[in-house]
């Protein structure tokens, strides 16, 4: 049986840019005639693409070529221009180097939170809260405010949260670049366990390794567009070939 | 986000943990609000407690307005209007402040503005406690009036839910929107019969009562806690008119404007 994960038809994304920002009631007031300097900026461009349940999908590409804006298109953090459809079937988490979590909670609280806003109920949570806490290695910071812990604590804690709540669509953009050795390799490991539990994971990242490792399929974007999508050894080959030049 | 009312409406609480997760979000909130300090909840009570004092000087000893119990003429009224203030002032940036919580995971908006709203409720109740003590320790008797409040509160939750909707998603295209809502809260407390006679409002100046939603609330709160009377009913359909008026016209702005809020902040 192959369900959708996720389906996307004629994504685009507009960004507009104002040089002179205008975003105060009195700007607009004044400044509502003079909309000279507005200039519009596409950062994905028609992309339609069908990811399949289970599936471990990569996104690759230069700086500047769209790749976390597909990634928060897919989330639903960014809506698609007009036109464009996008179908998420299932609870999806976004994990990235700016972490979803609130600086002003204690790790504690942020764990409840976040895994309810997983999907957990508050009993799965408790159960739950010291296999998380430990595979975060943070068992003397529990109720510690997030403000005080550094970046690779933030992110091991969201990584914990992440992989024993579960959503069903995980999007990872970047989220190797951050710890030690030691837990990368932890985390690699519980990766390669959870694809068995058929989540889906769309992964953005620049390590070609981890790609051709983990996904069978890529997309390589290009200045927003799609240059090829197929097989994930093949995309990386002509990234390489582009990047050679 | 093509859910047609009715069925999002059924569906939504149905989600087997989104009411447990309103409240712990509601609980923490609180708890971040009150408990950061080493006096804790008395902050709650602090807040009003020193007003009232305040005005207490200014309009009964020096102005000597001729209000019986005036220190729990005061208090109710204060303490719906700080409700109010709270609900609205504090989440005008909510959607920046939280936005951890929808970006980053599924959570539908509608849920952190209820969480938020329930924690200032948690206040309120709190205050309302202190008030009815206070009330029979001044010779205020509870009476089956009482209930009627139900009414009156869910008229300034709902009023509250709109104005914080409206306001927050106004903030997503006007970043000053906090200012201009400052000099609405600084009239709005002045136009509503807080520090003042309700009646002598009323008959001075009767349209404000229609157009300042605040001040019907105030009045029937009054009427069935203090004076143990019915509510202007009249008054109170109005007042849930207009409240609901504007929820559906926040709800409208959460639709449309809300889920470019990444994007925007």
């Amino acid at each position: 049986m192959s369900e959708k994960a996720l389906i996307l038809k004629n994504v685009s994304k507009t960004f507009y840019i104002n040089d002179k920002k205008v975003d105060t009631f009195k700007e607009r007031l004044f400044n509502s005639m003079s909309n000279r300097n507005s200039r519009s900026f596409k950062a994905v461009e028609n992309i339609s693409l069908e990811i399949e349940r289970g599936e471990n999908f990569g996104v690759i590409g230069r700086n500047g070529s769209g790749k976390s804006t597909l990634v928060k298109l897919m989330s639903g953090a960014f809506v698609p221009d007009m036109g464009g459809e996008i179908q998420k079937n299932g609870t999806s988490m976004l994990l990235n180097l700016g972490v979803g979590m609130s600086h002003e909670l204690t790790a504690r609280q942020n764990v409840y939170v976040s895994g309810s806003a997983l999907g957990l109920k508050i009993k799965e949570i408790e159960q739950l809260f010291d296999k998380i806490i430990e595979f975060a290695e943070l068992e003397d910071f529990v109720d510690s405010k997030v403000k005080y812990f550094s970046s690779g604590m933030i992110q091991r804690l969201s990584f914990a949260i992440a992989t024993n709540a579960g959503a069903d669509i995980m999007f990872l953009d970047e989220v190797f670049a951050v710890g030690d050795a030691k837990f990368k390799k932890k985390a690699i490991d519980v990766m390669e366990k959870s694809w068995i539990d058929g989540r889906t994971i769309i992964m953005v990242s620049h390590s070609l390794t981890n790609i051709s490792k983990y996904c069978k399929r890529a997309v390589y974007l290009k200045k927003g567009k799609v240059a090829y999508l197929g097989d994930a050894k093949e995309a990386i080959k002509l990234y390489n070939e582009d990047n050679a030049n | 986000m093509s859910n047609l009312l009715p069925n999002f409406f059924t569906s939504w609480f149905y989600e087997s943990n989104r009411a447990e997760r309103i409240w712990m979000m509601a609980k923490i909130e609180f708890k971040l609000r009150y408990y950061e300090n080493k006096l804790g909840l008395m902050w709650a009570l602090i807040k009003p407690v020193s007003q009232i004092l305040m005005y207490y000087v200014v309009f009964q000893v020096l102005m000597n307005q001729q209000v019986e119990n005036y220190v729990i003429y005061l208090f109710a009224g204060l303490l719906l209007w700080m409700f109010f203030t709270e609900c609205t002032s504090g989440t005008v940036k909510i959607l920046q402040t939280k936005k951890y919580l929808y970006e980053y995971t599924n959570m539908h908006k509608l849920e952190i503005y209820i969480a938020s709203i329930l924690s200032s409720v948690i206040g309120l109740v709190f205050n309302l406690m202190i008030f009815l003590i206070g009330a029979w320790v001044s010779g205020i008797y509870p009476s089956f009036h009482y209930v009627f409040f139900i009414f009156i509160f869910i008229n300034l939750f709902v009023l509250s839910f709109g104005v914080s909707l409206i306001l927050s998603n106004l903030f997503l295209l006007f970043k000053d929107i906090m200012q201009i809502w400052n000099i609405v809260v600084g009239f709005g407390f002045f136009l509503s019969p807080i520090l003042y006679r309700g009646d002598l409002f009323s008959e001075k100046l009767r349209f404000l009562d229609y157009l300042n939603p605040i001040s019907g609330i105030i009045n029937n709160a009054r009427n069935v806690l203090m004076f143990q009377a019915n509510p202007d009913w009249q008054m109170l359909l109005f007042d849930i008119g207009y409240a609901s008026l504007i929820l559906i016209i926040g709800l409208m702005l959460l639709k449309r404007i809300s889920p470019r809020a990444s994007e925007l902040l």
